[in-house]
């Protein structure tokens, strides 16, 4: 059973860069693997690190977030914000003892299909190697 | 301790009409204990008072009065004046309508801690001086008795004032660090601690009541859409909301360490807040409450901000 273990990503692509170049890369015919869950955002600084939390409390196994290259911001200075957020968020989560592979960040325009799938094969291999997610999974409860 | 002259100034605000209202601290009901009291006649100034147990951030009181237009001084330590800088940063209250009575602070002292060194303790056994106290006979240094995170103040001065009380002081050299303690420790041992210490948390959230930047009109930890957590209090909850708090405080948080004086279950829940400022402090360079100028860091962003994490 534990062979068969796949990890559960969810990935958090920015509607103007990265989405775009996951979808070149659909269009390309890149290969990547399949287990990643995308959610199109606007953009990586609309990204609530309570989203990544919950991500993580619901059952992934890991969380990409991917956005513009800086400068290259649709909304200007959006993922500005959000390296400095994660920035902090990764920190935390690393002091705290939570594996910080499980989070990932990058930056992927809407020319790089190749560059995503390549981001993604690298954050399936990093989290492979953590196994499955269990430290901020919600505990099996009776209650609502 | 400036008890007269504290009185003795808002005596006077309160007489010309200057202020409305005086926030300040009065003996609690237990003895080692003081509690805030809102003081609105010249003749009720008597009952202020000022000393080593004077816990409360100040500026939580501020807030009901946010919608109102009373003209509000407020007695604030170091910790509490960055708080309200904050506030005010973050456009809370216009400038004119707080008057800050500056406190410079020697420490708060922890009643738990006393009762841990010295057994049983009465409150006339003391006599209590600025940075010391008699007892049985014996004189303490304060040092050791401090709460935690005002051993580790670094702005024992308020940063902004209109009248300041009391004299200037110098933060602490001997400061013992309880951040540093936990940091110092392997990354598993850390989580054994915080997993230990928050399965104990029961999500009455004091710790958000008490904390003067915790002022949202619906709090994540509450809010049924998107509903975050679930209300029971599960370890995965507590990491939950506190994960969150620390998020949300990122940048703001003054050290002022009510949060944990608040919780009923003593869990040391200011250490992640601390940390995160550590974070900030070392990266960003930027110490909430100091400047009413300077811009949030989570705000603001420079081109050069590390960014090697993101591939």
């Amino acid at each position: 059973m534990k062979n068969d273990w796949e990890p559960k990503i969810v990935a958090f692509l920015c509607h103007w860069c990265s989405y775009a170049g996951a979808d070149l890369a659909g269009i390309s015919r890149i290969q990547y693997p399949p287990n990643i869950r995308v959610i199109r955002v606007p953009c990586s600084g609309a990204v609530n690190p309570l989203y990544i939390l919950k991500a993580l409390r619901e059952g992934a196994d890991g969380v990409l977030v991917s956005g513009c290259h800086p400068g290259d911001c649709h909304y200007l200075s959006g993922n500005y914000f959000a390296r400095r957020k994660f920035f902090v968020l990764h920190e935390l989560l690393q002091w705290l003892g939570i594996e910080k592979d499980r989070v990932q960040f990058s930056w992927v325009s809407a020319s790089e299909g190749q560059k995503f799938s390549q981001v993604v094969e690298e954050t399936v291999e990093k989290v492979k190697k953590l196994g499955p997610a269990q430290k901020l999974v919600k505990e099996f409860t009776f209650y609502v | 301790m400036f008890e007269r002259e504290i009185r003795r100034r808002a005596k006077e605000l309160l007489e010309a009409k200057a202020v409305d209202l005086v926030i300040g601290y009065t003996s609690g009901s237990l003895p080692f204990q003081a509690r805030p009291i809102l003081v609105s006649s010249p003749e009720d100034t008597e009952q202020l008072v000022w000393n080593h147990f004077c816990s409360p951030n100040l500026a939580r009181y501020l807030l009901p009065y946010r919608e109102s237009s009373k003209k509000i001084a407020l007695l604030a330590k170091g910790c509490d004046t960055r708080a309200v800088v904050i506030l005010l940063r973050e456009e809370q209250f216009p400038r004119e309508r707080i008057h800050i009575i500056g406190l410079p602070c020697s420490g708060i002292i922890s009643k738990r801690k006393l009762e841990e060194k010295l057994g049983e303790i009465k409150e006339e056994d003391f006599s209590w001086e600025e940075n010391s106290f008699l007892c049985q006979g014996k004189k303490w240094e304060i040092d050791s008795f401090l709460e935690d995170t005002c051993a580790r103040c670094r702005y024992p001065n308020p940063p902004l004032w209109d009248d300041l009380i009391g004299e200037k002081r110098e933060p602490r050299e001997s400061s013992v660090d309880y951040l540093e303690k936990i940091s110092s420790q392997a990354e598993e041992e850390r989580w054994q601690f915080f997993t230990q210490e928050l399965s104990r948390c029961i999500r009455c959230y004091a710790c958000r009541n008490a904390c003067p930047l915790c002022y949202c009109k619906e709090c994540f930890a509450e809010s049924d859409v998107p509903r975050w957590i679930s209300g029971v209090p599960t370890l995965s909850d507590n990491l939950f909301f506190h994960l969150g708090r620390s998020m949300h405080l990122a940048g703001r948080c003054v050290e002022c360490g009510a949060c944990e004086r608040a919780c009923p279950e003593e869990i040391k829940i200011g250490l992640l807040p601390l940390k995160v400022e550590e974070i900030i402090k070392n990266n960003f360079s930027f110490e909430a409450g100091l400047s009413l100028e300077e811009e949030a860091p989570l705000l603001t962003y420079k081109e050069n901000d590390p960014g090697e994490f993101i591939k």
